[in-house]
Protein backbone atom coordinates (compact mmCIF):
# COMPACT_ATOMS: atom_id res chain seq x y z
CA UNK A 1 0.00 0.00 0.00
CA UNK A 2 1.41 3.38 -0.97
CA UNK A 3 2.08 5.63 1.92
CA UNK A 4 3.48 8.33 -0.55
CA UNK A 5 1.96 9.69 -3.61
CA UNK A 6 3.70 12.34 -5.65
CA UNK A 7 1.65 12.78 -8.28
CA UNK A 8 2.39 15.65 -11.46
CA UNK A 9 4.68 17.70 -8.98
CA UNK A 10 5.64 20.81 -10.72
CA UNK A 11 7.70 23.48 -8.84
CA UNK A 12 9.05 27.12 -10.30
CA UNK A 13 10.61 29.79 -8.27
CA UNK A 14 10.18 33.17 -9.14
CA UNK A 15 13.51 35.17 -9.77
CA UNK A 16 14.97 38.19 -8.52
CA UNK A 17 14.67 39.45 -11.91
CA UNK A 18 10.86 38.79 -12.83
CA UNK A 19 11.38 35.52 -14.59
CA UNK A 20 11.12 32.06 -13.18
CA UNK A 21 12.96 28.45 -13.13
CA UNK A 22 11.01 25.58 -13.26
CA UNK A 23 12.63 23.58 -10.92
CA UNK A 24 11.05 20.44 -11.26
CA UNK A 25 8.60 19.67 -13.51
CA UNK A 26 5.42 16.79 -14.11
CA UNK A 27 7.47 14.38 -11.43
CA UNK A 28 5.45 11.14 -10.17
CA UNK A 29 6.10 8.31 -8.20
CA UNK A 30 4.78 6.56 -5.31
CA UNK A 31 6.66 5.13 -2.09
CA UNK A 32 4.38 1.99 -0.66
CA UNK A 33 5.04 1.96 3.35
CA UNK A 34 7.51 0.43 4.62
CA UNK A 35 9.90 0.97 2.32
CA UNK A 36 13.23 2.16 1.72
CA UNK A 37 13.29 4.53 -1.72
CA UNK A 38 16.15 6.30 -2.99
CA UNK A 39 16.38 9.35 -5.47
CA UNK A 40 19.63 9.58 -7.14
CA UNK A 41 20.37 13.14 -9.72
CA UNK A 42 22.52 15.49 -10.99
CA UNK A 43 23.45 18.49 -8.99
CA UNK A 44 20.93 21.57 -9.05
CA UNK A 45 18.40 19.40 -10.80
CA UNK A 46 15.81 19.66 -7.96
CA UNK A 47 15.83 17.11 -5.03
CA UNK A 48 15.77 19.19 -2.35
CA UNK A 49 13.06 21.39 -4.01
CA UNK A 50 10.98 17.94 -4.38
CA UNK A 51 11.41 17.09 -0.75
CA UNK A 52 10.79 20.77 0.52
CA UNK A 53 7.45 20.54 -1.52
CA UNK A 54 6.59 17.08 -0.14
CA UNK A 55 7.67 17.83 3.48
CA UNK A 56 4.76 20.74 3.23
CA UNK A 57 7.33 23.41 3.62
CA UNK A 58 6.98 24.92 -0.17
CA UNK A 59 3.82 24.73 -2.11
CA UNK A 60 4.23 23.34 -5.59
CA UNK A 61 3.37 25.52 -8.53
CA UNK A 62 1.11 22.51 -9.85
CA UNK A 63 0.18 18.54 -8.67
CA UNK A 64 -0.08 17.08 -5.37
CA UNK A 65 1.59 15.37 -2.94
CA UNK A 66 0.09 13.11 -0.65
CA UNK A 67 0.91 11.11 2.30
CA UNK A 68 -1.44 8.47 4.36
CA UNK A 69 -4.11 9.33 2.16
CA UNK A 70 -4.51 12.93 3.14
CA UNK A 71 -2.87 15.68 0.57
CA UNK A 72 0.17 17.58 1.98
CA UNK A 73 -0.91 21.34 1.88
CA UNK A 74 1.03 21.88 5.60
CA UNK A 75 4.03 19.99 7.33
CA UNK A 76 2.43 16.72 7.72
CA UNK A 77 2.30 14.63 11.48
CA UNK A 78 4.49 11.91 11.68
CA UNK A 79 7.00 13.17 8.50
CA UNK A 80 10.44 14.61 9.07
CA UNK A 81 13.24 16.22 6.76
CA UNK A 82 16.34 15.84 7.01
CA UNK A 83 17.53 18.88 5.82
CA UNK A 84 20.96 19.29 3.93
CA UNK A 85 21.99 22.10 5.54
CA UNK A 86 22.33 20.22 8.33
CA UNK A 87 24.36 23.14 10.24
CA UNK A 88 21.53 25.73 9.75
CA UNK A 89 19.34 23.13 11.05
CA UNK A 90 20.50 22.18 14.77
CA UNK A 91 19.89 24.13 17.63
CA UNK A 92 23.46 26.22 18.48
CA UNK A 93 21.98 26.77 21.85
CA UNK A 94 21.44 23.22 22.86
CA UNK A 95 23.53 20.41 23.33
CA UNK A 96 24.18 17.32 20.79
CA UNK A 97 21.95 15.86 23.90
CA UNK A 98 19.58 18.49 24.16
CA UNK A 99 19.05 18.54 19.99
CA UNK A 100 18.02 14.78 19.89
CA UNK A 101 15.87 15.32 22.58
CA UNK A 102 13.96 18.05 20.63
CA UNK A 103 11.64 15.79 18.81
CA UNK A 104 10.99 13.74 21.84
CA UNK A 105 10.29 16.44 24.32
CA UNK A 106 7.66 17.71 21.04
CA UNK A 107 6.37 14.62 21.84
CA UNK A 108 6.13 14.56 25.42
CA UNK A 109 7.87 11.55 26.24
CA UNK A 110 8.27 11.48 29.48
CA UNK A 111 12.45 12.84 30.64
CA UNK A 112 13.37 8.90 31.36
CA UNK A 113 12.50 7.09 28.73
CA UNK A 114 13.48 10.09 26.17
CA UNK A 115 17.01 10.40 27.64
CA UNK A 116 17.48 6.77 27.44
CA UNK A 117 16.40 6.71 23.18
CA UNK A 118 18.76 9.82 23.00
CA UNK A 119 21.79 8.01 24.34
CA UNK A 120 21.25 4.88 22.22
CA UNK A 121 21.14 7.66 18.97
CA UNK A 122 23.94 9.62 19.59
CA UNK A 123 25.69 5.82 20.45
CA UNK A 124 24.28 4.68 17.28
CA UNK A 125 25.65 7.42 15.26
CA UNK A 126 28.90 7.16 16.76
CA UNK A 127 28.46 10.61 18.92
CA UNK A 128 29.05 8.49 22.39
CA UNK A 129 30.75 11.20 24.80
CA UNK A 130 30.03 14.29 22.73
CA UNK A 131 26.47 14.40 24.21
CA UNK A 132 27.32 17.36 26.22
CA UNK A 133 29.09 19.42 23.23
CA UNK A 134 27.52 22.17 21.34
CA UNK A 135 27.08 22.02 17.95
CA UNK A 136 29.81 24.15 16.81
CA UNK A 137 32.39 22.61 18.98
CA UNK A 138 31.98 19.41 16.21
CA UNK A 139 32.84 18.89 12.94
CA UNK A 140 30.81 19.02 9.65
CA UNK A 141 30.33 15.35 9.73
CA UNK A 142 29.49 15.16 13.16
CA UNK A 143 26.99 17.85 12.79
CA UNK A 144 25.27 16.00 10.38
CA UNK A 145 24.87 12.82 12.41
CA UNK A 146 23.30 14.82 14.83
CA UNK A 147 20.53 15.93 12.41
CA UNK A 148 19.80 11.97 11.95
CA UNK A 149 19.62 11.50 14.91
CA UNK A 150 17.17 13.85 16.02
CA UNK A 151 15.08 12.77 13.09
CA UNK A 152 15.57 9.07 13.99
CA UNK A 153 14.19 9.88 17.64
CA UNK A 154 11.29 11.36 16.44
CA UNK A 155 10.49 8.38 15.20
CA UNK A 156 8.18 9.62 12.55
CA UNK A 157 6.44 6.86 9.95
CA UNK A 158 7.91 8.86 6.87
CA UNK A 159 11.41 9.60 7.12
CA UNK A 160 12.96 12.09 4.16
CA UNK A 161 16.61 12.63 3.83
CA UNK A 162 18.25 14.81 1.67
CA UNK A 163 21.80 13.78 1.32
CA UNK A 164 22.52 13.16 4.84
CA UNK A 165 26.06 11.57 4.77
CA UNK A 166 27.45 13.95 2.29
CA UNK A 167 29.89 15.17 5.09
CA UNK A 168 30.50 12.27 6.40
CA UNK A 169 34.32 10.58 5.51
CA UNK A 170 33.96 6.93 3.73
CA UNK A 171 34.45 4.54 6.30
CA UNK A 172 31.82 6.43 9.06
CA UNK A 173 29.09 6.60 6.10
CA UNK A 174 29.26 2.43 6.00
CA UNK A 175 29.00 2.43 9.00
CA UNK A 176 25.89 5.03 9.32
CA UNK A 177 24.15 3.19 6.63
CA UNK A 178 23.94 -0.24 8.07
CA UNK A 179 23.14 1.63 11.23
CA UNK A 180 20.15 3.48 9.69
CA UNK A 181 19.33 0.28 7.81
CA UNK A 182 19.31 -1.26 11.54
CA UNK A 183 17.12 1.01 12.74
CA UNK A 184 14.71 1.06 9.80
CA UNK A 185 13.94 -2.62 9.93
CA UNK A 186 13.58 -2.17 13.97
CA UNK A 187 10.78 1.03 13.82
CA UNK A 188 8.94 0.16 10.52
CA UNK A 189 9.67 3.48 8.99
CA UNK A 190 9.39 4.41 5.53
CA UNK A 191 12.40 6.15 4.15
CA UNK A 192 12.74 8.32 1.00
CA UNK A 193 16.44 8.80 0.71
CA UNK A 194 18.16 12.05 -1.50
CA UNK A 195 21.53 10.86 -2.50
CA UNK A 196 24.31 11.15 -5.50
CA UNK A 197 26.09 8.37 -4.74
CA UNK A 198 24.46 5.46 -6.82
CA UNK A 199 26.51 2.15 -4.99
CA UNK A 200 24.95 3.87 -1.87
CA UNK A 201 21.26 3.98 -3.84
CA UNK A 202 21.52 0.33 -4.75
CA UNK A 203 23.10 -0.97 -1.28
CA UNK A 204 20.59 1.17 1.12
CA UNK A 205 17.33 0.31 -1.35
CA UNK A 206 14.06 -1.41 -2.06
CA UNK A 207 13.52 0.99 -5.20
CA UNK A 208 15.48 3.90 -6.52
CA UNK A 209 14.08 6.75 -9.04
CA UNK A 210 16.93 7.81 -11.37
CA UNK A 211 16.07 12.00 -11.90
CA UNK A 212 17.44 13.44 -14.91
CA UNK A 213 18.42 17.31 -15.56
CA UNK A 214 16.79 20.04 -14.61
CA UNK A 215 13.69 20.48 -15.42
CA UNK A 216 13.93 16.91 -14.13
CA UNK A 217 11.47 14.06 -14.51
CA UNK A 218 12.03 10.37 -12.69
CA UNK A 219 13.39 8.89 -16.09
CA UNK A 220 14.41 5.94 -14.88
CA UNK A 221 12.34 3.30 -11.67
CA UNK A 222 14.75 0.96 -10.39
CA UNK A 223 14.03 -2.23 -8.52
CA UNK A 224 16.40 -2.89 -6.17
CA UNK A 225 16.39 -7.47 -5.85
CA UNK A 226 18.62 -7.77 -3.23
CA UNK A 227 18.33 -9.93 -0.80
CA UNK A 228 18.43 -8.49 3.00
CA UNK A 229 20.04 -8.24 5.79
CA UNK A 230 22.80 -6.43 3.42
CA UNK A 231 26.51 -6.55 3.80
CA UNK A 232 28.47 -4.32 3.19
CA UNK A 233 31.31 -6.91 1.17
CA UNK A 234 29.30 -9.44 0.16
CA UNK A 235 26.22 -7.12 -1.42
CA UNK A 236 28.34 -4.86 -2.97
CA UNK A 237 30.12 -7.75 -5.22
CA UNK A 238 27.13 -9.56 -5.76
CA UNK A 239 26.71 -10.17 -9.28
CA UNK A 240 23.11 -8.18 -9.71
CA UNK A 241 24.72 -5.63 -7.72
CA UNK A 242 27.05 -4.29 -10.28
CA UNK A 243 24.60 -5.04 -13.00
CA UNK A 244 22.02 -2.40 -11.35
CA UNK A 245 24.95 0.01 -11.10
CA UNK A 246 25.85 -0.43 -14.69
CA UNK A 247 22.21 0.09 -15.45
CA UNK A 248 22.04 3.16 -13.51
CA UNK A 249 25.38 4.58 -15.02
CA UNK A 250 24.38 3.95 -18.58
CA UNK A 251 21.28 5.70 -18.00
CA UNK A 252 22.93 9.12 -16.33
CA UNK A 253 25.87 9.30 -17.62
CA UNK A 254 25.93 7.71 -21.76
CA UNK A 255 29.57 8.63 -22.10
CA UNK A 256 30.73 6.20 -19.58
CA UNK A 257 30.00 3.25 -21.32
CA UNK A 258 32.64 4.52 -24.52
CA UNK A 259 35.18 4.59 -22.17
CA UNK A 260 38.68 6.37 -22.76
CA UNK B 1 43.09 35.93 32.06
CA UNK B 2 46.84 37.46 33.72
CA UNK B 3 46.54 40.21 30.90
CA UNK B 4 42.71 40.87 32.33
CA UNK B 5 43.89 40.60 35.99
CA UNK B 6 46.84 43.24 35.08
CA UNK B 7 44.60 45.55 32.90
CA UNK B 8 42.01 45.66 36.36
CA UNK B 9 44.82 46.62 38.84
CA UNK B 10 45.98 49.30 36.09
CA UNK B 11 42.41 50.10 36.01
CA UNK B 12 42.13 50.85 39.12
CA UNK B 13 46.06 52.55 39.48
CA UNK B 14 44.43 55.44 37.15
CA UNK B 15 41.22 55.60 39.35
CA UNK B 16 43.61 56.00 42.32
CA UNK B 17 45.82 58.87 40.70
CA UNK B 18 42.52 60.68 39.23
CA UNK B 19 41.10 60.83 42.60
CA UNK B 20 44.72 61.72 43.96
CA UNK B 21 44.63 64.61 41.12
CA UNK B 22 41.01 65.89 42.37
CA UNK B 23 42.01 66.09 45.48
CA UNK B 24 45.58 67.98 44.68
CA UNK B 25 43.19 70.33 42.40
CA UNK B 26 40.90 71.39 44.99
CA UNK B 27 43.25 71.78 48.10
CA UNK B 28 45.49 74.05 45.90
CA UNK B 29 42.54 76.28 44.99
CA UNK B 30 43.34 75.58 41.07
CA UNK B 31 39.42 74.97 40.96
CA UNK B 32 37.17 76.60 43.48
CA UNK B 33 36.68 74.02 46.35
CA UNK B 34 33.25 75.30 47.57
CA UNK B 35 32.12 74.14 43.56
CA UNK B 36 35.09 71.56 43.57
CA UNK B 37 35.42 70.24 47.03
CA UNK B 38 38.46 67.46 48.00
CA UNK B 39 37.59 64.01 46.94
CA UNK B 40 38.76 63.24 50.90
CA UNK B 41 35.27 64.90 51.90
CA UNK B 42 33.21 63.77 49.23
CA UNK B 43 33.76 60.30 50.14
CA UNK B 44 33.81 60.82 53.81
CA UNK B 45 29.95 62.41 52.79
CA UNK B 46 28.96 59.49 50.86
CA UNK B 47 30.10 57.10 53.48
CA UNK B 48 27.86 59.01 56.22
CA UNK B 49 25.33 59.21 54.19
CA UNK B 50 25.62 55.38 53.02
CA UNK B 51 25.52 54.39 57.08
CA UNK B 52 22.88 56.73 57.80
CA UNK B 53 20.75 54.69 54.96
CA UNK B 54 19.76 57.76 52.81
CA UNK B 55 21.20 57.36 50.04
CA UNK B 56 19.85 53.90 49.66
CA UNK B 57 16.60 54.66 50.00
CA UNK B 58 17.06 56.68 47.67
CA UNK B 59 18.13 54.90 44.87
CA UNK B 60 15.28 52.42 46.05
CA UNK B 61 12.82 54.92 45.31
CA UNK B 62 14.87 55.37 41.85
CA UNK B 63 15.16 51.66 40.99
CA UNK B 64 11.41 51.14 42.04
CA UNK B 65 10.51 53.32 38.80
CA UNK B 66 13.53 52.27 37.03
CA UNK B 67 12.31 48.99 37.02
CA UNK B 68 8.71 49.54 36.71
CA UNK B 69 9.62 51.17 32.91
CA UNK B 70 12.45 49.04 32.21
CA UNK B 71 10.44 45.64 32.69
CA UNK B 72 7.23 47.06 31.27
CA UNK B 73 9.18 48.09 28.10
CA UNK B 74 10.67 44.28 28.09
CA UNK B 75 7.58 42.91 28.53
CA UNK B 76 5.35 44.62 25.71
CA UNK B 77 8.59 44.95 23.24
CA UNK B 78 9.86 41.33 23.50
CA UNK B 79 6.29 40.11 21.98
CA UNK B 80 5.96 42.76 19.91
CA UNK B 81 9.06 42.54 18.24
CA UNK B 82 8.77 38.51 17.60
CA UNK B 83 5.34 39.41 16.12
CA UNK B 84 7.40 42.18 13.65
CA UNK B 85 10.27 39.63 12.68
CA UNK B 86 7.57 37.40 11.79
CA UNK B 87 4.89 38.70 10.19
CA UNK B 88 6.42 41.49 7.40
CA UNK B 89 2.59 42.76 6.93
CA UNK B 90 2.93 44.19 10.91
CA UNK B 91 6.14 45.21 10.41
CA UNK B 92 5.14 47.32 6.76
CA UNK B 93 2.39 48.48 9.30
CA UNK B 94 4.18 49.66 12.00
CA UNK B 95 7.00 50.73 9.70
CA UNK B 96 6.22 54.24 9.18
CA UNK B 97 4.68 55.45 13.23
CA UNK B 98 8.24 53.72 14.24
CA UNK B 99 10.72 55.53 11.56
CA UNK B 100 8.65 58.41 12.61
CA UNK B 101 8.78 58.65 16.33
CA UNK B 102 11.80 56.74 17.06
CA UNK B 103 14.31 59.74 16.42
CA UNK B 104 12.75 61.81 18.80
CA UNK B 105 15.34 61.96 21.84
CA UNK B 106 13.76 60.13 24.72
CA UNK B 107 13.77 63.13 27.04
CA UNK B 108 11.41 65.24 24.76
CA UNK B 109 8.31 63.03 26.11
CA UNK B 110 8.87 64.88 29.28
CA UNK B 111 6.12 67.32 28.81
CA UNK B 112 3.58 65.35 27.76
CA UNK B 113 4.15 62.74 30.31
CA UNK B 114 3.74 65.50 32.67
CA UNK B 115 0.52 66.58 30.80
CA UNK B 116 -0.87 63.15 31.44
CA UNK B 117 0.71 61.86 34.72
CA UNK B 118 1.25 65.31 36.73
CA UNK B 119 4.73 64.62 38.71
CA UNK B 120 4.19 61.60 40.26
CA UNK B 121 5.48 57.71 39.65
CA UNK B 122 3.30 57.35 36.10
CA UNK B 123 5.41 60.10 34.56
CA UNK B 124 8.75 58.57 35.47
CA UNK B 125 7.83 55.40 34.75
CA UNK B 126 6.17 55.81 31.28
CA UNK B 127 9.67 58.48 30.13
CA UNK B 128 11.48 55.31 31.33
CA UNK B 129 9.03 53.25 29.08
CA UNK B 130 9.23 55.19 26.28
CA UNK B 131 12.90 55.43 25.91
CA UNK B 132 13.78 51.73 26.40
CA UNK B 133 10.93 50.78 23.88
CA UNK B 134 13.09 51.26 20.64
CA UNK B 135 16.41 49.33 21.28
CA UNK B 136 14.77 46.34 22.30
CA UNK B 137 11.68 46.44 19.73
CA UNK B 138 14.05 46.76 17.13
CA UNK B 139 16.92 44.26 18.36
CA UNK B 140 14.22 41.98 18.93
CA UNK B 141 12.46 42.65 15.49
CA UNK B 142 16.28 41.89 13.39
CA UNK B 143 17.21 38.91 15.64
CA UNK B 144 13.74 37.10 14.76
CA UNK B 145 13.99 38.67 10.86
CA UNK B 146 17.40 36.95 10.54
CA UNK B 147 16.75 33.74 11.63
CA UNK B 148 17.69 31.14 8.91
CA UNK B 149 14.95 29.57 7.37
CA UNK B 150 16.05 26.28 7.53
CA UNK B 151 15.77 26.47 11.10
CA UNK B 152 12.40 27.61 11.15
CA UNK B 153 11.38 24.87 8.43
CA UNK B 154 13.13 22.21 11.28
CA UNK B 155 10.76 23.57 13.68
CA UNK B 156 8.06 23.31 11.29
CA UNK B 157 8.72 19.43 10.21
CA UNK B 158 8.60 18.51 14.07
CA UNK B 159 5.23 19.38 14.23
CA UNK B 160 5.47 22.52 16.06
CA UNK B 161 2.56 24.77 16.08
CA UNK B 162 3.40 28.50 15.58
CA UNK B 163 3.04 29.07 19.34
CA UNK B 164 5.49 26.47 20.39
CA UNK B 165 8.45 27.34 17.59
CA UNK B 166 8.25 30.57 19.14
CA UNK B 167 8.94 29.21 22.78
CA UNK B 168 11.39 26.66 21.67
CA UNK B 169 13.01 28.01 18.56
CA UNK B 170 12.32 31.26 17.71
CA UNK B 171 12.76 33.36 21.13
CA UNK B 172 16.00 31.60 21.77
CA UNK B 173 17.76 31.74 18.25
CA UNK B 174 17.21 35.51 18.44
CA UNK B 175 18.35 35.83 22.58
CA UNK B 176 21.45 37.01 21.64
CA UNK B 177 20.22 39.89 20.13
CA UNK B 178 17.39 40.58 21.96
CA UNK B 179 20.04 40.58 25.11
CA UNK B 180 22.07 43.65 23.38
CA UNK B 181 18.86 45.20 22.98
CA UNK B 182 17.96 45.05 26.85
CA UNK B 183 21.63 45.85 27.36
CA UNK B 184 21.30 49.10 25.64
CA UNK B 185 17.69 50.03 27.46
CA UNK B 186 19.64 49.56 30.76
CA UNK B 187 21.95 52.32 30.21
CA UNK B 188 19.27 54.78 28.84
CA UNK B 189 17.01 53.64 31.70
CA UNK B 190 19.77 55.20 33.96
CA UNK B 191 19.87 58.48 32.20
CA UNK B 192 16.19 58.44 31.92
CA UNK B 193 15.33 58.23 36.02
CA UNK B 194 17.40 60.75 36.80
CA UNK B 195 16.74 63.37 34.06
CA UNK B 196 12.78 62.65 35.03
CA UNK B 197 13.23 63.19 38.84
CA UNK B 198 15.30 66.36 38.54
CA UNK B 199 12.05 67.77 36.48
CA UNK B 200 10.17 66.88 39.39
CA UNK B 201 10.27 64.76 42.41
CA UNK B 202 10.73 64.81 45.87
CA UNK B 203 12.94 61.32 46.51
CA UNK B 204 15.37 59.49 44.02
CA UNK B 205 18.78 60.10 43.66
CA UNK B 206 18.28 62.18 40.57
CA UNK B 207 16.29 64.41 42.90
CA UNK B 208 18.60 64.01 45.76
CA UNK B 209 21.91 65.21 43.49
CA UNK B 210 19.51 68.06 41.96
CA UNK B 211 18.38 69.05 45.70
CA UNK B 212 21.98 68.73 47.42
CA UNK B 213 23.10 71.43 45.01
CA UNK B 214 20.12 73.92 45.27
CA UNK B 215 21.09 73.77 49.08
CA UNK B 216 24.81 74.21 48.15
CA UNK B 217 25.50 70.69 49.80
CA UNK B 218 28.46 70.01 47.43
CA UNK B 219 30.24 67.55 48.85
CA UNK B 220 26.88 65.54 49.37
CA UNK B 221 25.80 66.39 45.22
CA UNK B 222 29.65 64.87 44.40
CA UNK B 223 28.04 61.81 46.81
CA UNK B 224 25.28 61.68 44.48
CA UNK B 225 27.05 61.26 41.85
CA UNK B 226 29.38 59.04 42.83
CA UNK B 227 26.73 56.35 44.37
CA UNK B 228 24.94 56.76 40.63
CA UNK B 229 28.41 55.68 39.04
CA UNK B 230 29.13 52.77 41.59
CA UNK B 231 24.94 51.75 40.87
CA UNK B 232 25.18 52.10 37.14
CA UNK B 233 28.64 49.89 37.37
CA UNK B 234 26.80 47.26 39.82
CA UNK B 235 24.05 46.94 37.42
CA UNK B 236 26.27 46.49 34.29
CA UNK B 237 27.97 43.80 36.00
CA UNK B 238 24.73 41.81 37.22
CA UNK B 239 23.09 42.03 33.53
CA UNK B 240 26.62 40.63 32.42
CA UNK B 241 26.45 37.67 35.10
CA UNK B 242 23.11 37.16 33.52
CA UNK B 243 23.61 37.02 30.23
CA UNK B 244 26.70 35.28 30.20
CA UNK B 245 25.01 32.41 31.83
CA UNK B 246 21.86 32.52 29.93
CA UNK B 247 24.25 32.71 26.71
CA UNK B 248 27.38 30.80 27.71
CA UNK B 249 26.80 29.08 24.26
CA UNK B 250 26.56 32.15 21.96
CA UNK B 251 30.14 33.01 23.86
CA UNK B 252 31.35 30.20 23.12
CA UNK B 253 29.66 29.66 19.19
CA UNK B 254 31.50 33.16 18.59
CA UNK B 255 35.32 32.23 19.94
CA UNK B 256 34.73 29.36 17.82
CA UNK B 257 33.76 31.09 14.08
CA UNK B 258 31.42 28.86 13.39
N1 LIG C 1 14.81 29.43 -3.23
C1 LIG C 1 15.10 29.33 -4.54
N2 LIG C 1 14.89 30.38 -5.37
C2 LIG C 1 15.16 30.29 -6.68
N3 LIG C 1 15.65 29.18 -7.28
C3 LIG C 1 15.88 28.11 -6.52
C4 LIG C 1 15.63 28.12 -5.11
N4 LIG C 1 15.98 26.92 -4.59
C5 LIG C 1 16.42 26.19 -5.64
N5 LIG C 1 16.36 26.88 -6.79
C6 LIG C 1 16.73 26.40 -8.13
O1 LIG C 1 16.05 25.21 -8.35
C7 LIG C 1 16.90 24.23 -8.93
C8 LIG C 1 16.89 22.98 -8.10
O2 LIG C 1 17.47 23.24 -6.83
P1 LIG C 1 17.55 22.13 -5.70
O3 LIG C 1 18.19 22.74 -4.52
O4 LIG C 1 16.22 21.54 -5.52
O5 LIG C 1 18.54 21.07 -6.39
P2 LIG C 1 19.18 19.73 -5.79
O6 LIG C 1 18.85 18.64 -6.72
O7 LIG C 1 18.79 19.55 -4.38
O8 LIG C 1 20.74 20.03 -5.91
P3 LIG C 1 21.94 19.46 -4.99
O9 LIG C 1 22.12 18.03 -5.34
O10 LIG C 1 23.12 20.28 -5.42
O11 LIG C 1 21.55 19.68 -3.58
C9 LIG C 1 18.26 24.86 -9.06
O12 LIG C 1 18.44 25.23 -10.41
C10 LIG C 1 18.20 26.09 -8.19
O13 LIG C 1 18.92 27.14 -8.78
MG1 LIG D 1 19.77 19.54 -2.65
Amino acid sequence: MSILDVEGLSKSYRQAGGESTLAIENISFQVNEGEFVSLVGPSGCGKTTLLMCMAGLIAPSAGRVVVKAAEVDGPPRNLVLVFQEYNKSLFAWRTVLGNVLFGLEVKGKPAREAEEKASYLIGLVGLDGFERHYPWELSGGMQQRVAIARALAYEPEVLLMDEPFGSVDAMTRLELEDGLLRLWKELGTTILFVTHDIEEAIYLSDRIYVLGRRPSRVIQAVEVRLGRPRNQLTTRADASFMELRNEIYKQTAPRLSSGW
Amino acid sequence: MTWSRESKLNGFLVLLSVMAAWELVSRTEMLNPLFFPPMSKILRSFFSLVFSGEILAQILSSMRRAAAGYLLAALVCIPLGIIMGLFNSVYRALEVVIETARPLPPPVVVPVAMLFFGLGDGMKVFVIFFSCLWPILLNTMDGVRNIDRVLIHTARTFGLSQGRAILKVILPAASPQIMTGLRISLAITLILVVISEMVGSSDGIGYFILDSQRRLKVDQMYAGMLSLALLGYLLNQLFLLFSNTFLSWHRGMLRSDK
